[in-house]
């Protein structure tokens, strides 16, 4: 099972000055006339090339990034084209993640590099035969990369590329490919939504499209879902912050909300927020065609204006399902609420990805996020090698095992945080979350994780049953349903490799740890309220509103909770039935694609309005047009 | 119209008996090496795909560096045309292994097995995640066949064809296992599962003599040639079951690979059944078993462990190399396609 990259694993990235990682906290610049945020777009990505060309050391080769960079600046193309040759002279590894670096470097120095050069980079899609992976990003990035390349050599027999296809066969098949990706993204919605890392692997791919597809078409839907990329994570960030829910993140991007990829993009894109170290690692690929796109001065203000609570409503959809299902994907129905202290995300609940996913929380704004484990939610540690089998095509008795030698050690443990399940069901309205839980007999484990970062303030469990709790200029009143324990967080340390893949050890980490609030119980629930500090007198204050909320639940024979929320809305919530607010049931059946103050698109329109008060840019997949409009 | 040949591979075997010692067979093997942690995107550090069996008995690397091919299927009229179910698709190679065409497109992807029609050779029959894929051109296009097969409930993990009746075709699903007789053009069920049918199989020795393993259903048999199965008793159901193995030399012996469980042979046609597992690594995860029908030796691929070889059917096993390996399956090819 080839399932995930790590992506910092790609760059032996060298130490040396990285300003904004390691500068002090950005703010979000104060001049938004669009040519001083073109221009300071540019600086950021000037930023990333210079890290890398800083590196270069005189003794040493260029790493495949340096001698990129050189290209893109105009250097050296005379040793750029030797050390491309030295590079390819080996056998060649990395599948789809190969596959667009040297895409870019075949367009970056096209012009630029040696006969001998290319012919070299051309003669590596003969010889090496890349795999095309078994997941979306993968295919997106197999395919962009595979359209652009036969572009580039247009007329050339099955031979010639690894595949045996020629080059009209293959631009065939990934022009098919790529148009059915983004139909279903701007119909029933993406799959790998809100990834923390995977939004690199799809942001790069439109890049490149943008930057160098031929097919005017291909190359102006490629720009418009990079603005569909780039809109979301300005809508779903909190001060450049990707927060939850996620199709895919990871054991660190989950707690430590800042330390992600995303964040690469909300710095490129926005600078509100430092880039992560090493610019996310796959960054750099990003930056080496920057030049080529620039986000319209709209989407800086989406992420950036926080001054005005927003709810968003968007349908996604889960992964692909093979078997064991009635659905080949799984209808996801997403809420965002954002405002200046913190935001609240969720979907309903159920399996959408069988390892990562996260499906809801509430994060807390930080002004440094970096380090800071700034989130709070519940999951049930579910792992299930029949889960698996229904998005993976391989045998179940090995599964599991593999998944922690592939590097994801967490996804049988106990203690997991990281992680969706059959058996957890989720409703939010605004800032409160219920999350009810019904773990089936048999199931390997019988209790439900609530995470309580090492960075909240002031938590305290109160007689009533709600634990209080700080975090940043946020409090959050947690209710566990059923009695619970503490345990303290261990992380997960990476010991050399052995025979069997990764090993991994669990550790205790320096200074102050996580805990998790271990409830063990198979009927379960949690309620989380969360409000701004600014709303309250003092945090007595808020933990008295919060005792006063009408407040009824049951555990038995399902979970049932009523509860009139914080902002009064009385809401009834059973396992297994629709949530009903204020006497109506949800209708998750009028669920739009996207629906806020933001993005706005019918399901099934490919048409999506991106918003931000009298500014508009419409998104027609139908028509392949970008339009601008002002409200007057 | 489609001839029948029946008899070929019963002739093929004995041709090769009577030949003494020469192997009259290929093996080929599918699977990598040294894997352990591959993710998409790592660095390969042994060259993986198909291997083939040399004439000091070990195995030689062929062709392209490819981590995730799962079996293979030779044309009769030419063993350096063959077909491999791979991650990326259906890959056929028409010299031998060193060039290959993905027939499939992006529409069709992880096939989990493939199979000449031997009595209509340009016929590939390809065991789909979503259903059954079908190529009438020796692999260069295909197409989906599947009326008769569910909507949904059509992850299909092994497909096989009846070597005395072109078009005559069995497909092991997770909802149990389904016939053709019309080389695909209509499906129907012939036994009902909840779990996947992980392998089928035709006796050498009967071609109306088959035998099915599962996912979570134990094994099964049918003396009818796959019109109707029942359950062989004595084999666990717990667990999965990978595959099941005749012996082509002698009637009654059958070897089946489980991870879970290791190495299960029964030698009086599957009344009973004896785990062979002793001799074999501690961690006996046997992914595939297979016997060589030159001489009757029994292989068990060890996942992450080496390649054993048996010549008293289980009772002994020494190491035949590809350690750290993932062999995902090994097929025998009459040296006469050559």
């Amino acid at each position: 099972m080839k399932k995930l990259i790590i992506p910092f694993l790609l760059l032996a990235v060298l130490v040396s000055a990285q300003p904004s990682f390691t500068g002090p906290m950005l703010a979000p610049p104060a001049d938004t006339r669009p040519d001083t945020l073109r221009r300071a777009y540019h600086t950021r990505v000037d930023e990333t090339l210079d890290w890398y060309l800083n590196a270069v050391d005189a003794a040493k080769p260029l790493t495949r990034e340096q001698a990129l960079v050189k290209l893109v600046r105009g250097q050296d193309a005379t040793a750029v084209s030797q050390r491309i040759i030295e590079l390819l002279s080996v056998p060649q590894s990395g599948d789809m993640f190969w596959m667009f670096p040297w895409t870019a470097m075949a367009f970056t120095g096209r012009d630029q590099l040696s006969p001998e050069a290319r012919a070299a980079i051309r003669e590596a899609w003969r010889t090496y035969f890349p795999m095309r992976g078994d997941t979306e990003n993968h295919w997106v990035m197999y395919y962009a990369s595979l359209f652009l390349m036969t572009e580039l050599y247009p007329d050339d027999p099955g031979e010639t590329w690894f595949n045996g296809k020629s080059s009209a066969e293959n631009h065939a098949e990934a022009k098919g490919f790529l148009l059915h990706w983004m139909d279903l993204a701007t119909t029933i919605g993406q799959g790998e939504f809100n990834a923390t890392h995977y939004i690199g692997e799809y942001a790069i791919p439109m890049l490149y499209l943008a930057a160098w597809a031929e097919d005017p078409a291909m190359r102006q839907r490629g720009r418009m879902m990079l603005d569909l990329l780039m809109a979301e994570l300005a809508d779903n960030s909190l001060h450049g912050v990707l927060r939850g829910p996620n199709a895919r993140t990871d054991d660190t991007s989950v707690l430590e909300r800042w330390n992600a990829l995303a964040t690469y993009f909300s710095w490129a894109m926005y600078g509100h927020t430092p880039p992560p170290s090493g610019y996310g690692g796959w960054g750099i690929y990003f930056a080496v065609a920057a030049h080529h796109y620039q986000p319209p001065p709209l989407f800086h203000l989406i992420a950036t204006d926080r001054e005005f609570d927003r709810e968003q409503h968007d349908h996604k959809r889960s992964r692909r399902r093979w078997r064991y299902s009635d659905v080949e994907m799984m209808p996801v129905y997403k809420t965002g609420y954002i405002r200046r202290d913190y935001a609240v995300g969720s979907y309903q609940g159920g399996v959408t990805d069988p390892i990562q996913a996260h499906v809801w929380d509430v994060t807390w704004r930080e002004d440094d996020p970096r380090g800071v484990h700034n989130t709070m939610f519940s999951v049930h540690p579910h792992a299930s090698a029949r889960v698996l089998q229904m998005y993976f095509t391989e045998y179940p008795d090995w599964m599991i095992d593999l998944l922690a030698s592939q590097g994801k050690p967490s996804y049988g443990v106990a203690d997991k945080i990281l992680g969706c399940s059959p058996y957890e069901q989720v409703f939010q309205d605004l800032d409160t979350v219920i999350a009810l839980y019904a773990i089936a007999p048999g199931e390997n484990f019988q209790r439900v994780n609530g995470f309580f970062s090492r960075n909240l303030r002031d938590v305290t469990e109160d007689a009533s049953g709600w634990i209080f709790a700080r975090g940043g200029n946020a409090y959050l009143a947690y209710r566990p349903l059923a009695p619970y324990t503490w345990d303290d967080l261990l992380g997960y340390r990476q010991l050399p490799r052995g025979d069997s893949g990764y090993v991994w050890e669990r550790f205790r980490p320096e200074g102050p740890v996580d805990r998790i609030l271990v409830s063990p119980h198979a009927n379960n629930g949690t309620i989380v309220q969360a409000a701004s500090a600014d709303e309250f007198e003092s945090f007595e204050a808020f933990q008295a509103a919060i005792r006063a909320l009408p407040l009824e639940f049951t555990l038995e024979p399902r979970p049932t909770v009523k509860f009139t929320t914080l902002r009064g809305k009385k809401v009834a919530f059973t396992y297994g039935e629709t949530p009903v607010v204020n006497g109506r049931p949800v209708d998750y059946a009028r669920w739009k694609l996207f629906e806020g103050p933001h993005l706005n698109a019918e399901l099934g329109s490919r048409k999506i309005t991106i918003s931000h008060g009298r500014q508009h840019r419409v998104l027609d997949f139908n028509t392949v047009t970008t339009s601008d409009y002002v409200t007057p | 119209m489609k001839k029948k040949y029946p008899a070929i591979p019963l002739l093929l075997i004995l041709t090769g008996l009577l030949a003494g010692a020469t192997p009259v067979h290929d093996l080929y093997l599918f699977g990598a090496v040294n894997i352990a942690g591959r993710v998409a995107g790592s660095r390969d550090v042994a060259k993986n795909g198909v291997y083939g069996r040399q004439a000091d008995g070990s195995f030689a690397h062929r062709g392209i560096n490819y981590p995730a091919m799962l079996t293979g299927s030779f044309d009769p009229r030419d063993s350096q045309v063959f077909h491999v179910a791979a991650l990326c698709g259906v890959m056929t190679t028409t010299d031998g292994g060193h060039t290959w065409r993905i027939g499939t497109r992006w529409d069709m992807t992880e096939p989990k097995s493939v199979m000449v029609d031997p009595n209509a050779p340009d016929t590939v029959y390809a065991a789909l995640p979503d259903g059954l894929g079908v190529s009438t051109d020796r692999g260069h296009s295909w197409s989906r066949h599947e009326n008769g097969l569910p909507e949904r409930g059509k992850y299909t993990q092994v497909v096989t064809v009846d070597r005395t009746q072109a078009g005559r075709v069995f497909a092991g699903s997770e909802t149990g296992i389904y016939l053709t007789e019309d080389a695909a053009h209509n499906w129907r069920r012939v036994f009902p599962a909840v779990d996947t049918v992980t392998d089928i199989r035709q006796s050498p020795h009967d071609p109306k003599h088959w035998l099915a393993v599962s996912q979570s259903a134990g094994a099964l048999v049918s003396r009818d040639g796959g019109l109707t199965w029942t359950p062989l008793t004595g084999i666990p159901d717990q667990q999965a079951l990978y595959n099941v193995a005749f012996d082509p030399t002698r009637a009654g012996r059958i070897a089946i690979a489980s991870w879970s469980l290791g190495l299960l042979t029964s030698e009086d046609d599957g009344a009973t059944w004896v785990f062979r597992n002793d001799g074999l690594p501690e961690k006996h995860h046997v992914w595939r078993a297979a016997v060589d029908p030159d001489n009757g030796r029994l292989y068990a691929a060890i996942d992450g462990g080496a390649l054993y070889g048996s010549d008293d059917f289980g009772r002994t096993w020494r190491s035949l190399g590809m350690e750290d390996s993932r062999i995902q399956s090994l097929v025998f090819v009459p040296c006469a396609q050559r």
